[in-house]
Order: C-alpha cells, then sequence, then structure tokens
C-alpha cells in the first residue's frame, strides 16, 4: 500500500462522453475517485461504459464535459503518458512483428522500460520470442499485450477484459502476477472483467457502472460488510424500503428475498444471510426493479 | 520521437526498400539505352536533320531517321502514375493499417502522442517519396536531353515528357501520398482506402493531363504573319491546331475562309476578304517551365491542403 499521499488512481468530476456530438450518452455524470495502490474492479454490464471509462483514463478518447484525472494528470499528455499502461479490450498488436519485435517495440516506444519484467511475462506463458505474434493464440497474444503493459512499469494499470481469452491457469498465474506488481510497487491496478469470482478474490475496491454511470465506487470490503440478503414475509417489504437501500428484491408467494444496504440495526423478522461479493454485485448490474425474476434468466443476463 | 521514428522505419523498410530498388532498375535501364543513343548520335546519321517537327529521313533509303525513345517514355508513363502507385501503396496504409488493426492505440497507449505518431511516420514516408520522385525526375531528364526537342527524338511537349519530368513529378507524388494518407484516415478498411486513393489520385492526374492539352493553366501565344508572308516555322513550338486570318479590323477567323497553303490563291482570297494578316497559336519551348510550375503549384497546394485537413482530423478521428 502507499502512503496517504500518494495521487488517487483515478478522479472524475461530471464526467460525460459520446462519440457522435447527436449520439447517446456512453458515459453521464460520473462522479468518483478511486484510491491509489488499489486493485479495482470496473463491473458493468455490455454497453455500461467500461471500455469507453477506460479509453478515456488511457488518454485514447477526450471527455466530453467534466473532466478526468489519472494519477493527477491530464490522460493524454506526455506525463500521463509515462505512468499510465492500458491493455485494450482487444489486444491489438502488429501481426507481422515477432514477439521479439513486439517487446523490442515497447522499449523503443516507452521513456522507461523493464525488459526482464516484460520477457518473463512472456516467458511464463511459454510464448516463443520468435514466433509472429499474428500466429499465435489470443490467449499467447493476451500475454504478449500484457507483457508490453508491465514492461512500461507503469504506476496505474488500466486492463479491460484481460482474463477473456484466457484458459482458467493462466487467469489464475496472471492474476496472481498482477497481485505481486501490486503488493511489490504499489501499483494501482483497474481491471474491468465479467469473471466476478476472481474479481472476489483480487479486488479491493469495486467501480460499479450502469447505463452510463456510477452506481458504486466504494471498497470491496466495506460493500460486502454494509449489504445483506434478507429472507422474509413479504408485508414487510414496504418498512424495510423506508430504512434501508433495498438494491434487488424477487417475490416468491408471500417470500421475499431482498439484497439491501443496511443503514442502521434490521427490525422485523428476517433471515440474514451475508453475500458473496459477486451476489452484491450481480445485484446491481440488474434492473432496480425486476420485470419477470425467473431465477434462471436473470443468472444468463448478468454473466 | 525516436522510437516512433524507429516503428516508421521498422514498417515502411519494405515499401521503401521495392522503391530503391525500382530506382535502381530504372538507372540501370537508363544507363543501357541512353548509351546506345548516344552512339546512334555520334554515327553521324542524325547530323543533316534540322530541329523542328518534321520527320528527318535517312539520305539513301528515304525512311525516317528516328531514335529509339521508346522505353524513355515507359520512365515518364512510370512517372505520371507515381502518384497513384504511392498514394495506393504507401499513403492509404500509413494511417489505414493502424486504424483497420486497431493498433494505433496500441502505439497510443505507449509513450507517443497523436502528433509523434502522426508526424514520425509521415515526415518519413514524405522524405522517402520525395527522394524517389526527384531521383526518378532526375533520371528521366538526364536520359532525354541528348534527345530533347528534336524531330528523332522526344519533344518538349510530349505527354511522357511534359508531366514525366521535372518538379512537378516530385510534388504530384507527394500529393499521391497526402491524398492517401487523409483517405487512409478517413476509410475503416485500407482495401477501401486504396480504392478511394486509386480513384483521387487517376482522376487528379487525368484532370491535369486534360488541362495541358486545352492550355487552360497555360495559354498560347498568337503568332501572326502580316500577309501572305510565310508563317514563321512552328519549330519546337506546342501548336494548338489553331490557325486562321485577321481582317484590318482585327476580327479572327478560322483557316478555313482561306483554305489554301499560299502562293496567289491564298493571296487572291485573303484580298477578297479583306485580311490582312495571318496567324497560329503556340506555345514556345520555354512554356515548358510555365507548365511545370503550374503543376507544381497546383498539386503541391493540394499535398500541403491535404496534409493541414489530415492533422486537423487526426484529434477526432484516432
Amino acid at each position: 500500500m502507499t502512503g496517504p499521499d500518494a495521487p488517487d488512481a483515478l478522479r472524475a468530476t461530471g464526467l460525460g462522453f459520446r462519440y457522435r456530438r447527436r449520439g447517446g450518452w456512453a458515459l453521464r455524470d460520473c462522479e468518483f475517485t478511486v484510491p491509489g495502490g488499489r486493485v479495482t474492479a470496473l463491473v458493468g454490464r455490455n454497453g455500461a461504459g467500461k471500455t469507453t471509462l477506460l479509453h478515456l483514463a488511457g488518454g485514447l478518447l477526450r471527455p466530453g464535459s467534466g473532466e478526468l484525472r489519472a494519477l493527477d494528470a491530464v490522460p493524454g499528455t506526455s506525463e500521463a503518458r509515462a505512468r499510465v499502461a492500458l491493455l485494450a479490450q482487444d489486444k491489438p498488436l502488429y501481426p507481422r512483428f515477432t514477439v521479439a519485435d513486439t517487446l523490442l517495440m515497447g522499449e523503443k516506444l516507452n521513456f522507461s522500460w523493464d525488459r526482464t519484467t516484460a520477457e518473463r511475462t512472456v516467458r511464463e506463458g511459454g510464448v516463443p520470442l520468435h514466433a509472429r505474434v499474428g500466429e499465435l493464440s489470443p490467449g499467447r497474444r493476451t500475454r504478449v499485450a500484457l507483457a508490453l503493459a508491465l514492461g512500461k512499469r507503469p504506476e496505474l494499470l488500466l486492463l479491460d477484459e484481460p482474463l477473456a481469452d484466457l484458459d482458467p491457469v493462466a487467469r489464475g498465474d496472471i492474476m496472481a502476477g498482477l497481485m505481486a506488481e501490486a503488493a511489490e510497487r504499489g501499483t494501482s491496478i483497474v481491471l474491468s472483467s465479467h469473471v466476478l469470482p476472481e474479481i472476489e478474490e483480487t479486488c479491493d475496491w469495486v467501480l460499479v457502472l450502469r447505463d452510463g454511470r456510477v452506481e458504486l465506487s466504494e471498497d470491496a470490503y466495506t460493500v460486502r460488510e454494509s449489504h445483506a440478503v434478507l429472507t422474509g414475509h413479504a408485508d414487510q417489504a414496504d418498512a424495510l424500503a423506508t430504512e434501508h437501500t433495498v438494491v434487488q428484491r424477487r417475490t416468491a408467494g408471500r417470500q421475499l428475498t431482498a439484497l439491501i444496504r443496511r443503514h442502521g440495526p434490521l427490525h422485523g423478522a428476517w433471515h440474514v444471510e451475508r453475500p458473496r461479493l459477486e451476489d452484491i454485485l450481480i445485484g446491481y448490474l440488474q434492473d432496480v426493479e425486476p420485470r419477470h425474476p425467473a431465477p434462471a434468466e436473470r443468472t444468463e443476463a448478468a454473466a | 520521437m525516436k522510437g516512433s521514428l524507429w516503428l516508421a522505419w521498422r514498417q515502411q523498410r519494405v515499401s521503401a526498400g521495392i522503391g530503391a530498388a525500382a530506382l535502381v532498375v530504372a538507372v540501370a535501364v537508363a544507363v543501357y539505352f541512353r548509351s546506345g543513343m548516344l552512339d546512334a548520335l555520334h554515327s553521324g546519321l542524325f547530323d543533316h536533320c534540322a530541329t523542328g517537327p518534321l520527320y528527318c529521313t535517312r539520305s539513301d533509303t528515304g525512311l525516317p531517321l528516328l531514335l529509339d525513345v521508346e522505353p524513355l517514355k515507359y520512365l515518364g508513363v512510370l512517372n505520371i502514375a507515381l502518384p497513384v502507385v504511392i498514394g495506393v501503396f504507401w499513403g492509404a496504409p500509413l494511417l489505414g493499417r493502424d486504424r483497420e488493426l486497431g493498433t494505433h492505440r496500441l502505439v497510443l497507449a505507449q509513450g507517443v502522442s497523436r502528433g509523434q505518431w502522426f508526424a514520425s511516420r509521415f515526415a518519413l514516408a514524405a522524405a522517402t517519396t520525395i527522394a524517389l520522385s526527384g531521383l526518378l525526375a532526375g533520371v528521366f531528364s538526364w536520359w532525354w536531353r541528348p534527345a530533347a526537342d528534336r524531330s528523332y527524338g522526344l519533344f518538349w511537349y510530349d505527354n511522357t515528357a511534359l508531366s514525366g519530368s521535372g518538379p512537378r513529378v516530385v510534388a504530384a507524388a507527394l500529393f499521391g501520398l497526402a491524398a492517401g494518407t487523409l483517405l487512409g484516415l478517413l476509410a475503416r478498411r485500407v482495401l477501401a482506402a486504396m480504392g478511394l486513393t486509386l480513384l483521387a489520385t487517376g482522376v487528379t492526374t487525368l484532370l491535369l493531363e486534360w488541362t495541358h492539352r486545352a492550355r487552360l493553366l497555360v495559354p498560347p501565344h498568337t503568332y501572326v504573319s502580316a500577309g501572305s508572308v510565310p508563317k514563321a516555322p512552328m519549330g519546337e513550338k506546342w501548336s494548338t491546331g489553331t490557325y486562321g486570318l485577321i481582317t484590318a479590323s482585327g476580327r479572327h477567323d478560322d483557316v478555313l475562309k482561306c483554305a489554301f497553303p499560299s502562293g496567289t490563291q491564298l493571296k487572291e482570297c485573303m484580298a477578297a476578304h479583306g485580311y490582312v494578316a495571318r496567324f497560329y497559336k503556340a506555345n514556345p519551348a520555354g512554356d515548358y517551365w510555365a507548365f511545370q510550375w503550374t503543376d507544381t503549384a497546383v498539386l503541391g497546394g493540394l499535398a500541403v491542403v491535404l496534409t493541414v485537413v489530415t492533422v486537423l482530423l487526426l484529434r477526432r478521428r484516432v
């Protein structure tokens, strides 16, 4: 962990962005702070604005309104470029370059370069250095792209869906590597992912986006402590809603199951369960007022 | 900047190599055929030939005497096609390849700014284009000079000489590069950008050839000869094909009013219609440079405008 003087990894005020001047807002009125030295899970459903947010933070896009600061620097400036690394979702790489060429490119294009880290990341995945990037499997391409991002020795590492193409073993390896990086060097990491169980184990900050707005930006432990899953008689629903924030609820006959954020002690006859972080996040990702809550459909929609 | 220049070279070295190979072939062909041409000129066969557009014939057989300028014309055609070739194969992929693969995100996520990304690769491509087109135009001029403006050689107003030599070749090549670069930025696919570049550069090239033929940008001079005295010889002037007659009041009429070569018939006809002089319109040989500089200004100006538009769109498009 870094000291209290460390700059915030990301800080947004009134941040908005749309791809076309008359188009809809991809992000709107975003107001959040991600402290430095955290491993942040950026969670949201498809089209919620995760990639847009990461591209804004990486300096590939410019805010349409409001402002965003990465490590107190304006994204896209040379100061920010030197300290922030971005792994884009489609892992763009030059297909005709060999892996060695690609790493050499990283060395040439960056202000500082850690060849040992970059080569280790590639070697751990068993990727041959002389292979052409275009002939690698998507998982190995991810390795190479990640090596480029890590070789830069960034203070803030932005990862857009880094785990999507990886097998379970590689996922574990890479996440462990990232955790070690964060622990040893105090690197702030923001990663977007749909693989919620992985997030539960590794992330200590959650940033939830829904329809271009920030739903939650909070310490993962606090989130877990402040939420509860209640099961009880449906008659108590109204009283519950006045005292606590109901994130999600589901009625089966006269029985109500609700995910709530507690504000103070619980009143009434409830069976209380401690939810997993995954369950809380799914609760936030789903609609506040579910229309036809069939359990099977819900799981699918959130996956 | 050094790093992005390294990347630009790494990506353009194959194109640069092909360009250098083409240049070497052109030089070799030029050296071979030019020495053959000089041998023919030194043989004394052409010594009796006068300058002018009329064919010079062999004294013994009466057959026309000509130098072998066909290979030289092919080089001229290559030089004319240079903006199309460079635009399609060098300009269009310059930014377009990165846009199609999304690799500009990779480069911009490293320590490289948009400006550096564009400037380094465009500067390298422009420098190579200037060197390549300049040398090809120079090779053409060097090869052409001994045969220039001779009936048995190649006149300055031949398309291949007028558009295939001089500074306008360099300006045209830069225009091709700038057009391809901009279209590569605008189109999402390299292949589409290449097609659009082919269209844009091809149409511009043909349009300029048309302005030459129509004398649109460099108007011809009017050569007047009083009465029925013989006209000044056409010589190395580029005729527009417009011949005519002038009345005392200064009216210009078509030559068909008195379609007689010379002599008494012509005199009588001119007197009957009240014509006092004859004229024809042509561009003198010195206009080679007028054509060259107007083309250079037009194509160079277009290249600058397209590059500025590219820079302005860079922020919005990438």
